[in-house]
């Protein structure tokens, strides 16, 4: 699961369904902020920049307004609408959404559905979830780094800028969930990277 | 953080309801000084007999609940020592009750399982205990004192100007991140080192570790939300800013 926190507004005047799609967002666990709107006005006030993420919507608040949606999705293009649909709704409104969830959906569904979108945003997503075995540069950087080593030094023994060796002790953290040095220093002897002698010096 | 209920906690309730939803309300009482024993008393019956503002209370055992605070409507004298109280309160609960109770834990572990890495995480802990320390000693010892003295002057007890030159923004500057170690510790004893018929008592280091860093957690929010803001409406009052 990528950790960026991704924009989810609802668009919806029922605060029953509102708070449905709200309480089955939050427990994906997923770091979402979540933004309710009673109309599509509403959406531009939301002050709504081009990446916004996920917008659901009750495709009742689209229908009589069809020109001014499709300039506001020409607006947010790389947003993903979903309908939330629970009567009848005209085929050609829902052909203009990105996808539906329906009101008699199950919870899975739904999250696939929502999945399905931050993966396709992150087609790396996946692969880096489990991937978490550390590069080869990685290494080299954690080395320098647990036997004591500030980021200059590291910098200069690698021949790096230090801004890289900044972004490699971040991309560490991030892959072993560990952020003090000390931490690291254990993770390091435990994956052999280091002798537990070394570590007594 | 632990998932509650998430029950809103509003002052009609029963006190005893609200505990039973979640339990880790009763260490909120114990920080307050309010006795456990609250029959059939409602939140706000309980907060007026203690000499707590219902409002402070509401904010912090809804943090508990894992709703974010909404400012405090107006400052009061009383709330400051209030929270004062609460946060001495925890500080001791730390010191004297969770870290040893971890460094025992870890301990045990060592006993049973001999892989050095164990004995590693012992040296990585008692350094990140000192730390520990040292930072709520400095709360203990200049940042709370400073706050009642200045409590003391804008009530009149003590009219004339604090004496101690400090200033709240320092506090917010040194109010470094004591929870980041302790993510860096559960991490290292689920993931990372191996096990050996450590099983139970690693299972109970972690709940520890774990309920240790959801109070810490409320602990920096209550400092950050509601403490340095309302120390800041104080300066403010006493002159000390502009």
């Amino acid at each position: 699961m990528s950790k960026k926190i991704r924009n989810i507004i609802i668009v919806e005047t029922s605060e029953i369904i509102y708070e449905g799609i709200f309480s089955i967002l939050t427990n994906t666990g997923q770091p979402f902020d979540i933004h309710p709107a009673d109309n599509l006005c509403d959406l531009e006030n939301l002050n709504l920049r081009a990446e916004s993420g996920i917008i659901f919507i009750n495709p009742l608040l689209i229908q009589n307004q069809i020109k001014y949606f499709q300039t506001l999705k020409k607006e947010l293009n790389s947003t993903h609408w979903i309908g939330i649909v629970y009567s009848f709704i005209d085929p050609q409104i829902l052909a203009e959404l990105d996808g539906i969830v329906n009101i008699n959906d199950p919870r899975h569904k739904i999250i696939a559905a929502i999945q399905r979108i931050l993966d396709a945003d992150h087609p790396d997503g996946n692969q880096k979830q489990q991937q978490e075995s550390l590069s080869d540069r990685e290494i080299d950087v954690l080395k320098l780094l647990v036997t004591g080593n500030a980021n200059k030094e590291i910098a200069d023994k690698l021949n790096i800028s230090t801004h890289t060796v900044i972004s490699h002790r971040k991309n560490i953290s991030q892959k072993t969930g560990i952020k003090s040095v000390s931490g690291l220093t254990i993770y390091a002897v435990v994956k052999n990277i280091i002798s537990i002698d070394s570590y007594r010096e | 953080m632990f998932i509650t209920n998430k029950i809103f906690i509003t002052s009609e309730m029963k006190t005893s309801d609200v505990l039973i939803s979640n339990p880790y309300l009763v260490l909120v009482l114990e920080h307050l000084g309010i006795n456990m024993e609250v029959r059939e008393k409602t939140v706000e019956q309980i907060c007026n007999e203690n000499n707590v503002s219902t409002e402070l209370f509401l904010i912090i055992a809804n943090l508990y609940n894992g709703f974010k605070p909404s400012p405090i409507s107006d400052y009061s004298f009383n709330d400051i020592q209030t929270i004062i109280k609460y946060l001495k309160s925890s500080h001791e609960y730390y010191l004297d009750e969770k870290y040893p109770l971890i460094q025992k834990y870890i301990e045990m572990i060592n006993r049973i399982n001999d892989h050095p890495e164990i004995l590693m995480i012992g040296k990585f802990f008692d350094k990140y205990f000192k730390e520990v320390v040292e930072h709520l000693d400095y709360e203990d010892d200049v940042v709370f004192p400073y706050v009642l003295d200045l409590n003391d002057q804008l009530t009149r007890k003590n009219p004339e100007k604090s004496t101690i030159n400090y200033s709240v923004t320092e506090y917010r500057e040194h109010h470094d991140d004591i929870e980041e170690k302790l993510t860096d510790l559960n991490n290292l004893l689920i993931k990372y080192i191996p096990q050996k018929n450590d099983r139970q008592v690693r299972r109970k280091l972690l709940l520890c570790l774990f309920e240790l860093e959801y109070d810490l957690k409320i602990h920096s929010q209550i400092e950050e939300t509601i403490l340095i803001p309302m120390v800041e409406k104080m300066e403010h009052l006493a002159g000390k800013r502009k």
